[in-house]
């Protein structure tokens, strides 16, 4: 899932001090899951927010709320009149929420409640790290489970390199090498010969340069494509 | 879409969880109660010290309350969770403090309900069904009217059940409660000898018989006509209206149940030395509770077991005494009752007087040639269905239709034939819309939640010494002090008062699966919580991201919403600092201790509900200092709360440091709680560092 955390309430302030009525909007998927920016967390900054206009002695109205995701549009497009009563959402949902609900509200600005930061797993409550970073072409059957791209500090398609340390990365002794680990986990898998074989340079076209990515299922964009020219034709709007 | 309550409740969320609270099973001492008595909700009103809040819950289904608080056979404390841990409840005698504790506000309250049905209705006898159903109907707008052939009303409570088990007073506050609705009372009035029932019929819309069993069984055995033999319930009816019977010296009472008990009991109160009970059962099969056997015995009764009436004996006319028969057995093998004796053994036990007291049966004479149709052996027809008789319009309510049962089922079944009456006289269908008392309960505690709750007794009730008791009809049970009362509630699990999700809002992130001392959520796609499980602590709504849990006991936004009231009116000029503590409202209550002037409390059932939200909104409303005072001595009754309380101020604090307040306006407290003073000297403490620390600007 997306991991976000906690902006500084000065960040916030920064960018919310200009607007009389605020909305929080919580998002109650992956980002209340790590505890970054649910409805409790939603309620915990408006009421912050609030506060921080008393000191400044600002007018200012701060609510909050929340529905179950920002990145599908049937959880919001039910609430949409009354976020419109807003002069600025602060969503805290992740930049994918952030985005895509500040398509869709017209001249009402959204802006970002938390940084989004990786995706990760819960390694112990409270604890997320990142495992994956969505680089669009998985090789994890090549690397015991490991990720390099995401986990390796300089992304080595093949590796250790000569910073590996006694498991640790030359960046930080702080840091796993990510390689280490994959020797290790292929030894475990009984397939460590299979990192004898050197992989090609990789194909970066999958991953950050191409601009925005986009994923369509044939499947089910064909259908879905078709009933919307039909709402179209019938003088209905996408 | 408001941070703000009045807009969240609207919401559908709210909704949600109203319908989940009304749908979770009962705990299972309301479930027992015939009238669905909230228990859990009213103890925990009175742990928190909230006695009128206890009385509204109790009275809002309960008529005869203070008679229930007195006499109520509490099939609540049998269930009772914690019997498995070590005993149950004192359910009854913490009703009785709450409604002793809140009777003038009980008394202020008593209004004129205005009749705005224009229906009238009439009610033959004021037992507790009569005068439930009365209550019910008055409320409603109806005109209500009530005959008694009794010079009181109150129907057995009044006339039978002797006063030093049921002082008048307490049955005068249930009674005075509904007469004050507006109700013609018509005592010194039976039906069949000072009006008809035609009459009845005739004058009212609609017609209720709540007459009760006022007849008493008697026995067919020889010598048993003629002076010296007795009945129960006209002997009990002799002492209820002061009027003395002459009993002689020695005084037998045939019978081994609850009447019986009362029978012998007054009768040694009335300065019969020698009472002596016999009746067919054994010590354990006798249908008498063991606490009445037990205070019989102590107060010198002694019982004959096993033993059968044969005859009265006498000398002429006066009663020498009664010969018994051994019985051999009393229930066959299907259980049923069915004694057999054993002719060789027979005995004689000497008395003056003999008092029968083996049943009782309804006198329904009155109803010979109405419309009312009695079958052979003396029941009025009827259908429970819609609690009417034959005769359209006229309904049946308590025990002259349902039997011998206890006074709380009556009114049960009061409120069963208010609400068919009102039915019938706006027209609607009755069958399948009175009210059902029949309820699902949540199971017993599973071993492993039994194990994580302390063991504490049951706080004893005091009662005069049977030397003393046995001089008169006044009360001999002693109510709760405050301090015990306090106590006896704080030992409350608050079963089926605990935690409900939203399913609309969890999104299965585990954390109250986590962080539940008890085990109680179970978390697949969505979080569901085993209320067989939780123990009400409130540890989890806090916790959740979503804000998706909800208590059926409170309402967990409630602090916060109110903060602004809490707070109250902030002073420019002050010299101290304004503090708002929360702190446990039980140990509040019980140390009853004082805090200092300065100090806003909030009283929570545990610091476990503190919300990190709820600091920062006291902090918003205008906290100099925000403490949560924790109860440290192993007197909470939640197992692994302190750490996760300590977890959400740290965060507050953080938060708070944010803003550039200062962490240190926020504290995590520890009082002990076997030393009231000690929680005004923690906040008094708190203070002096906020004084430090600066008064905010207003
Ligand atoms: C001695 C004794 C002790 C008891 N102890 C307890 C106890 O400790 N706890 C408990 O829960 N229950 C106890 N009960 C049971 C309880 O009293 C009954 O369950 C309850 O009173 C039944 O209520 P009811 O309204 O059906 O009838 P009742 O209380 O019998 O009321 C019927 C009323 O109708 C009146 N009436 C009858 N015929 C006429 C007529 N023709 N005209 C006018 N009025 C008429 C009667 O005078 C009476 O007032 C006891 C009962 C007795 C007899
Ligand atoms: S512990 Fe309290 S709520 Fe639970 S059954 Fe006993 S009286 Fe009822
Ligand atoms: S803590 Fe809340 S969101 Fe998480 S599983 Fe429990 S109920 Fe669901
Ligand atoms: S944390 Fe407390 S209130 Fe929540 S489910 Fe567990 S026992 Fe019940």
């Amino acid at each position: 899932m997306i991991i976000g955390s906690q902006k500084p309430i000065d960040e916030i302030w920064g960018m919310v001090k200009d607007f009389h009525k605020v909305l929080v909007f919580g998002c109650n998927t992956c980002v209340a899951i790590c505890h970054a920016g649910g409805e409790k967390e939603a309620e915990t900054i408006a009421t912050l927010l609030r506060m921080r206009a008393s000191q400044e002695g600002k007018e200012m109205t701060v609510d909050f709320s929340s529905v179950m995701r920002h990145c599908e549009p049937e959880y919001f497009v039910p609430v949409m009149d009354d976020l419109k009563k807003y002069d600025l959402i602060l969503s805290t949902a992740c930049g994918v929420g952030v985005n895509f609900l500040s398509d869709r509200t017209g001249t009402i600005p959204v802006y970002p409640g938390i940084n989004t930061s990786f995706y990760g797993a819960v390694e112990s409550p409270g604890d997320f790290v990142e495992l994956c970073a969505g680089c669009g072409n998985c090789i994890l059957h090549l690397t015991g489970g490991i990720c390099p791209i995401a986990r390796c500090s300089k992304t080595l398609m093949n590796g250790p390199c000569g910073g590996t340390n006694k498991g640790k990365c030359e960046v930080s002794k702080d840091i796993d090498c990510a390689w280490y680990l994959i020797v290790e986990r292929m030894k475990k898998l009984g397939t460590l010969e299979k990192l004898a074989e050197i992989q090609p340079a990789r194909n970066w076209s999958t991953s950050r340069d191409g601009g925005p990515r986009r994923v369509s299922l044939e499947h089910i964009r064909a259908y879905e494509e078709q009933e919307e020219k039909k709402t179209e034709s019938e003088g209905g709007k996408k | 879409m408001s941070g703000e309550s009045a807009e969240e409740k609207k919401g559908t969320h709210f909704q949600r969880v109203a319908a989940l609270k009304e749908t979770r099973p009962y705990s299972p001492c309301r479930a027992a109660c015939p009238v669905n008595t909230d228990v859990q909700a009213y103890v925990g009103f009175i742990a928190q010290g909230r006695y009128t809040d206890a009385f509204e819950v109790i009275r809002s289904v309960n008529p005869i309350a203070s008679v229930c608080s007195m006499i109520c056979h509490h099939p609540c404390e049998q269930s009772c969770r914690r019997c498995s841990v070590d005993e149950p409840l004192a359910v009854r005698p913490l009703k009785r403090f709450a409604l002793e504790k809140s009777s003038e506000y009980r008394r202020n309250k008593r209004r004129l309900v205005e009749k705005t049905k224009g229906k009238s209705i009439g009610v033959i006898g004021s037992g507790p069904a009569g005068l439930t159903a009365v209550n019910d109907l008055a409320d409603l707008g109806y005109k209500v009217t009530i005959y008694e052939r009794h010079p009181v009303l109150g129907g057995m409570l009044a006339a039978a059940i002797p006063p030093y088990r049921l002082p008048r007073e307490a049955l005068k506050e249930d009674i005075d409660d509904v007469v004050a609705k507006g109700v013609e009372v018509k005592t010194n009035c039976e039906i069949g000898r000072d009006i008809s029932l035609k009459e009845i019929i005739a004058n009212h819309d609609a017609v209720l018989l709540a007459v009760g069993l006022s007849s008493s069984r008697s026995l067919n055995i020889p010598g048993v006509e003629g002076p010296g033999v007795l009945l129960a319930i006209p002997f009990l009816e002799d002492v209820a209206f002061d009027r003395k019977p002459d009993l002689g010296k020695k005084v037998l009472v045939i019978g081994g149940g609850n009447v019986a008990m009362d029978v012998a009991r007054s009768a040694r109160r009335l300065g019969v030395a020698n009472v002596e009970m016999v009746c067919l059962e054994s010590a354990e099969e006798m249908p008498a509770w063991k606490w009445e056997v037990d205070e019989a015995v102590e107060e010198g009764i002694t019982i004959s077991h096993r033993w059968g009436p044969k005859a009265v004996r006498r000398e002429g006319d006066k009663v020498k005494g009664l010969e018994v028969v051994k019985v051999t057995q009393v229930f066959d093998t299907n259980g049923r009752f069915s004694p057999t004796f054993d002719n060789n053994q027979t005995k004689l036990l000497e008395a003056d007087t003999i008092i029968i007291t083996i049943g009782q049966m309804a006198n329904v004479g009155f109803l010979k040639d109405s419309a009312v149709q009695v079958d052979d052996r003396g029941r009025v027809a009827w259908d429970p269905k819609t609690q009417m008789s034959s005769a359209k319009g006229v309904f049946v309510s308590g025990e002259v239709v349902t039997g011998p049962g206890s006074a709380i089922a009556a009114a049960a079944s009061g409120h069963k034939s208010a609400m068919a009456i009102h039915l019938y006289l706006q027209g609607e269908q009755i069958e399948d819309h009175l009210p059902s008392y029949e309820k699902e309960k949540i199971p017993q505690m599973p071993p492993d939640v039994i194990e994580k709750i302390n063991r504490e007794p049951r706080m004893p009730i005091k009662h005069l010494p049977p030397e003393t008791r046995c001089n008169s009809f006044a009360s001999f049970e002693f109510s709760y002090d405050e301090e015990t009362a306090l106590k006896e509630a704080g030992r409350c699990r608050g079963c089926g008062g605990g935690a409900v999700v939203d399913k609309n809002k969890c999104m299965a992130c585990l954390t109250c699966q986590r962080v539940c001392p008890y085990g109680a959520p179970v978390v697949t796609s969505y979080s569901e919580i085993r209320p067989e499980f939780c123990q009400a602590c409130g540890l989890c709504a806090p916790e959740c991201p979503g804000q998706a849990i909800s208590m059926v006991s409170y309402d967990v936004r409630e602090v916060r919403d109110t903060m602004k009231e809490i707070v109250g009116p902030l002073d420019a000029s002050r010299s101290e600092p304004l503090v708002v503590a929360f702190l446990c409202s039980h140990h509040l209550g019980v140390l009853g201790y004082r805090l200092p002037e300065n100090v806003r409390t909030v009283p929570v059932h545990c610091t476990s509900r503190v919300d990190v939200n709820d600091i920062l909104k006291a902090v918003e409303c205008g906290a100099d200092g925000v403490a949560v005072v924790q109860c440290a001595g192993g007197s909470c009754k939640y197992k692994g709360i302190g750490q996760r309380v300590a977890a959400r101020v740290e965060r507050a604090r953080q938060l708070v440091a944010m803003l550039g307040m200062g962490a240190g306006r926020v504290e995590l407290l520890t009082a002990d709680s076997s030393d009231g003073k000690s929680y005004a000297t923690v906040c008094n403490d708190f203070s002096g560092r906020i004084m430090e620390l600066g008064l905010r600007k207003r």
